[in-house]
């Protein structure tokens, strides 16, 4: 029963686990595009970049959930970011991180498994020309 | 034979009945837990590359340029689009082989959004009404995966698709 159960939980719950952080991937690429195409060098910029992400559809956990807590930093460079930089002219790059993703874990945490896993994702966007940058 | 023996002889004959009964309750209960994991495991797994396919898709589309010269250079460009979804190639061959087993063109949606004649604002692009064959049952996918992308691409609206 033991081993039933775990092979039940490796199918199913890591399955799972591998579609949401292909669905969290998709949606974070999309969104540092969205962010990055709003960067125009002003304050104002910043804001419409946070709320382009906002506002994008992409769902997760097989499209039934909205992503919470996502986060949207801008740098001048790919090595240090700032949710709220100070000087928005400087700014080249975005970077927007879905730390938040929680699947319950349903057949695993039944063998010494864990209750629930978190998929994190994350994707940098260039601003001018707008592309991913990794 | 002696009354013992045939004693003896009748026991060993009934667990031997009640380990074939078990064997076959235990072995349906196995086989169906193994079919519906098989088939949990295998719908997953197209799933996962559908999503793969469609934000591949919908990443080509938003990078692309948007050329709208007439409705058929619209529809050739999303013909494009489709075939990226489809088989990982906007130009693909005739003989080319889906990305996911049985995928057709016709199942790729690709919808831009925003006014007509006017700067795509971003595009849709999801799957409609694939079916997937997990043996056991067949399992339909209809407008999932979905993702949206915003349209970073040229803009040409009075160009011909090539």
């Amino acid at each position: 029963m033991f081993l039933l159960l775990a092979v039940i939980g490796l199918a199913f719950d890591l399955g799972r686990v591998y579609i949401a952080r292909n669905e969290a991937q998709v949606f974070v690429d999309a969104a540092s595009m969205a962010a990055a195409q709003q960067v125009d060098g002003t304050a104002a910029g910043l804001d419409r970049a946070q709320g382009a992400v906002s506002r994008l559809p992409n769902r997760w956990n097989f499209g039934n959930e909205a992503f919470q807590g996502v986060e949207v930093e801008f740098g001048t460079d790919e090595e240090h970011w700032d949710a709220r930089p100070k000087d928005a002219s400087a700014v080249h790059f975005v970077r927007v991180t879905a730390p938040d993703n929680h699947l319950d874990i349903l057949f695993l945490r039944a063998v010494g498994g864990p209750q629930s896993l978190t998929v994190p994702a994350q994707a940098v966007a260039a601003t001018n020309p707008v592309r991913l940058a990794e | 034979m002696s009354s013992e023996a045939f004693r003896s002889h009748g026991r060993a004959g009934s667990r031997k009945g009640h380990a074939m009964l078990e064997l076959a309750i235990s072995a349906g209960v196995m086989v169906t837990c193994l079919a519906g994991t098989f088939q949990f495991g295998y719908a997953f797994y197209v799933y996962n590359q559908l999503v793969t396919a469609v934000g591949n898709g919908a990443r080509y589309a938003a990078q692309r340029t948007y050329r709208a010269a007439t409705p058929e250079d619209i529809e050739r460009g999303k013909a494009a689009i489709r075939n990226m979804v489809v088989y990982g190639d906007a130009q693909a061959s005739n003989d080319a082989a889906p990305v996911v087993v049985g995928l057709k063109p016709g199942q790729v949606q690709v919808e831009w959004v925003g006014k007509a004649g006017e700067v795509p604002l971003a595009v849709d692009v999801s799957i409609r009404g694939y079916t997937v064959d997990a043996i056991f049952k067949e399992v339909t996918f209809d407008g999932k995966p979905f993702a949206e992308c915003p349209f970073v691409g040229g803009y040409a609206p009075g160009e011909r698709e090539p």
